[in-house]
């Protein structure tokens, strides 16, 4: 079966002592400026703090971290190599002398700095959703945000995601080994069989996927989930004020710089135009 | 700790099923089904697949009707601590689940959060107890079903047993009047059902719950529950002692039901449908020792060379897939080490162990699902490797445990056509040898059918021809009688016979050592990714130590025919033959 990497890891460093909340601000402001910046120098900060926040602040090894961005590292560089080719002006991030000739097209300095700060902006994504998931143990994220009125229930549904993730996926690989077993789509182009198989897997795990989801629901129900508006929780939130006003602060220093980012006058993609 | 006052009354109660929107309601799925359970009683809920055995452990629960609707009349009664015998429909919906809890058979199904302490805290802090009394239940469920120490240990890592106790101890955390367990011990190993029983008998022992038990294998639970319900064509006959149940229809349940029964009073009532009478039908080992002693036998008989199946005595047939010295790991993980095995033709080969040592892992290498890390696995000579997978797929049919992940088409009919399409025969042959498959394993009349809506026994009779039906020179099955009755398991393990008489190698996982012992020619233990031993069943069940190693158990008839007589045999009608060949002089 396979594990869940993107587990808790007990710990008690300053991102461990955050409330989930906290994080959860601090994390999508962090995204939030990633998405929308357009400075390749704001990227490589980010990129930056997050690293510094990561390995410094919240006490879980590095290669925890690079055992999941390999994952995704040839995504990112993907980025970074193929965007540059689509570079039509969108940012600000270099001289418009060429850098490099292809066979395709010159790219500018501009065109390659696209490309990095597509990549820092996904690095940053990444390295802050990691440093969230490491450090926030998912029933004090339901405590935290069902206490600020959210209904348990809802915020339940992530954890519920995480344990039953692995499971989907065995079924979708058992799925596909039988599908390889019994040679479906035979006798068909590798086009055709690609598409029988991709429906079939697509029907398959759906009807099997509702039926699991029957019995885990029944458990869940047997076990009076649902069965008052609010619940008890054993577990008590960890509580740092000071990491909660460095969520907080960088929460407005986020918001005032998408306020510059926005603004007509500098902003870059110049939306009226 | 029983009470002598009733726990679970039903007075007529019935039961229809919701219907489909615009359709008619359905016959009645319960019918006036009444009985009265004890406080403290362990209870056997038996009946044939599809009987309405999980419908009646729905109803009691509630999931039926709050849950999933449909209509029910009649009377069911709870015991509540406070408030003494009630009406299951005075107590708020959200409180019904409290009374009576119910345990799934699939460990992975039930879990709901990340981590043991979690699990069992889940339904504590949905029921609103308090952190303390919520720390202090988890502690005491823990402490009861043995598994103190495991509080801050993943879900996903443990063991199948384990994750069984763990969803115990989170409905015994509840503190529930009557608990239902159906088929709790089904996908667990000897080790693990031993654990699960062992820890059932503590809490009973301990808080003096009542607990209903839906089961297949009996042997291991009939003498130690009180009183055996009977579900059949949706009625409820019972609650019998499990003594008067086998004395009143032992032998029409096994032939006429296709029921599971003990192996002792199996013996006992042969025996007696052929004219030698034990007396009182023995549940167990020990009563039947007992009870043949009492016969004048001087126990053990003489000594004898057990009726043991002459094939085990023939010259090795010849092997079609070659394991060498062969090694795999997931990751880190290693999960086979320097494995060698042959799997031959016209031999029924077992392969057992523990969950988790490695037994699936080496079925997939049979087919080139996986390759090994190091070493070869040969298919008539030749690596996996050099194989294209399709083709070797059709020589090495692997069958799964569970067959809904097997189908690929929208019909029975086309489930069994796919395969002979493959070996490009005319559309008029594939339609011949489809419906001559349909009547062999007797869905000719769902041949419209979509797999997906049959009964499990159908699905699995399915899965099986559909693999089989290009006659593949290897079968694999995982688990091939899970889940199944008597009947089912019987005739699907003569089926398995049949290929392998008919030149093919069949190859299957299983935890159960009864259909070890009857059917299988040969059997390979592995143990921590290692074959510990490669021999015949009899040779497994003597080697005491292999045993204890892989924590096997051997099935009743050998333990009980290991102390009546100076060798063991594995079937009930080879012991019998030899009872009655010594009674009679």
């Amino acid at each position: 079966m396979a594990r869940v990497e993107l587990s808790f890891k007990k710990g008690d460093s300053l991102f461990h002592r955050m409330t989930p909340f906290s994080k959860l601000l601090l994390v999508l402001s962090v995204s939030f400026v990633a998405i929308f910046n357009t400075n390749l120098y704001v990227g490589a900060g980010l990129f930056v703090f997050c690293v510094v926040l990561a390995v410094f602040f919240t006490g879980v090894p590095v290669r925890q971290y690079w055992a999941l961005g390999r994952i995704i590292l040839p995504f990112i560089l993907i980025l970074a190599v193929v965007f540059p080719f689509f570079y039509g002006g969108q940012a600000t991030v270099g001289s418009d002398t060429i850098a490099l000739r292809t066979p395709i097209k010159d790219l500018s300095w501009a065109a390659l700095g696209f490309g990095a700060l597509l990549a820092l902006r996904f690095l940053a994504l990444a390295t802050a959703g990691l440093a969230f998931a490491f450090t926030t143990h998912p029933t004090d994220m339901v405590q935290n945000l069902s206490r600020r009125g959210w209904d348990y229930r809802l915020v339940h549904a992530p954890v519920l995601g995480l344990v039953l993730f692995p499971s989907f996926l065995e079924l979708g690989r058992e799925i596909s080994i039988t599908q390889r077993i019994r040679d479906l789509g035979q006798n068909t182009n590798w086009f055709k069989r690609k598409w029988i198989r991709m429906r079939h897997l697509t029907f398959a795990m759906l009807v099997l996927g509702l039926r699991n989801g029957q019995t885990q629901a029944m458990a869940l129900d047997i076990r009076g989930y649902g069965a008052h508006k609010t619940r008890t929780f054993m577990r008590e939130v960890p509580k740092h004020r000071g990491g909660e006003i460095f969520a907080w602060v960088f929460f407005v220093l986020s918001v005032i710089y998408l306020i510059y980012e926005f603004n007509p006058a500098t902003m870059q993609w110049n939306i009226e135009r | 700790m029983k009470s002598g006052e009733p726990a679970l009354v039903l007075e007529d109660y019935s039961f229809w099923f919701k219907p489909p929107a615009g359709q008619p309601e359905g016959p009645a799925a319960l019918v006036d089904v009444s009985f009265e359970i004890g406080a403290g009683d362990f209870v056997l809920i038996l009946g044939r697949s599809g009987s309405g055995k999980s419908t009646l452990a729905l109803n009691l629960v509630g999931i039926y009707p709050d849950y999933f609707g449909g209509r029910n009349q009649g009377r069911m009664l709870i015991r509540d601590p406070e408030r003494g015998l009630i009406n299951r429909r005075e107590l708020a919906a959200a409180e019904r689940f409290r009374r009576v809890n119910m345990l799934f058979q699939s460990p992975e199904d039930q879990i709901v959060t990340l981590t043991v302490e979690e699990e069992v805290g889940f339904a504590l802090e949905n029921y609103l107890f308090e952190p303390p009394e919520i720390h202090r239940r988890i502690d005491r469920a823990l402490d009861l079903v043995g598994l103190t120490g495991f509080r801050e240990r993943q879900m996903l890592q443990l063991s199948g047993g384990e994750k069984q106790r763990v969803a115990l101890a989170a409905m015994l955390a509840l503190e529930p009047s009557v608990l239902i367990l159906d088929e709790p011990t089904s996908n667990l190993d000897p080790a693990g059902t031993a654990d699960v029983l062992t820890t059932i008998d503590r809490v009973r022992a301990r808080l003096g719950l009542t607990v209903l038990v839906i089961e297949h294998e009996v042997d291991e639970v009939f003498d130690r529950v009180d009183s055996v319900l009977l579900v059949e064509d949706q009625r409820v006959l019972g609650p019998f002692t499990p003594r008067q149940f086998i004395e009143e229809r032992g032998l029409y349940v096994r032939d006429e039901m296709g029921l599971w029964i003990p192996q002792a009073a199996e013996v006992a009532l042969e025996l007696r449908a052929q004219g030698i009478d034990l007396g009182t039908v023995p549940l167990n080992g020990d009563e039947l020792v007992a009870a043949v002693e009492a016969q004048g036998c001087a126990i053990p008989f003489a000594a004898r060379v057990p009726r043991s199946s002459p094939r085990t005595a023939k010259a090795p047939p010849p092997a079609v897939i070659e394991v060498q010295d062969v090694s795999f790991s997931y990751g880190d993980r290693q999960v086979l080490t320097g494995v060698t095995c042959t799997a031959r033709r016209n031999e029924l080969l077992a392969i057992v162990g523990q969950n988790g040592s490695g037994k699936s892992t080496l079925a997939s290498l049979f087919n080139g699902i996986a390759q090994p890390d190091s070493g070869v696995v040969l298919v008539d000579g030749i690596p996996t490797v050099d194989y294209d997978f399709a083709q070797l797929a059709k020589r090495v049919a692997h069958i799964f445990q569970m067959p809904e992940k097997q189908f690929v088409r929208n019909t029975v009919y086309d489930e069994i056509a796919h395969g002979l399409r493959a070996l490009e025969l005319s559309e008029a042959e594939v339609d011949e040898r489809t419906v001559e498959f349909l009547k062999t394993v007797r869905l000719l009349d769902r041949r419209e059918a979509s797999p997906y809506v049959l009964s499990h026994g159908q699905k699995r009779r399915l899965s099986v021809a559909a693999m089989v039906v290009g006659q593949p020179e290897v079968v694999v099955l995982d688990e091939p009688t899970f889940g199944q009755d008597y009947y089912q398991a019987r005739n699907l393990m003569r089926l398995l016979r049949q290929l392998a008489d008919d030149g093919a190698a069949v190859v299957f996982i299983t935890h159960d050592m009864r259909l070890v012992a009857e059917y299988a020619d040969r059997s390979a233990v592995l143990c921590d990714g290692e074959i510990i031993f490669d021999g015949t069943p009899s040779g497994l069940f003597a080697a005491g130590e292999v045993l204890e190693r892989a924590r096997l158990k051997p099935p009743s008839v050998y333990e009980f025919a290991a102390r009546l007589l100076k060798e063991p045999v594995l079937t009930t009608p080879a012991l019998i033959e030899i009872i009655q060949e010594e009674i009679r002089g």
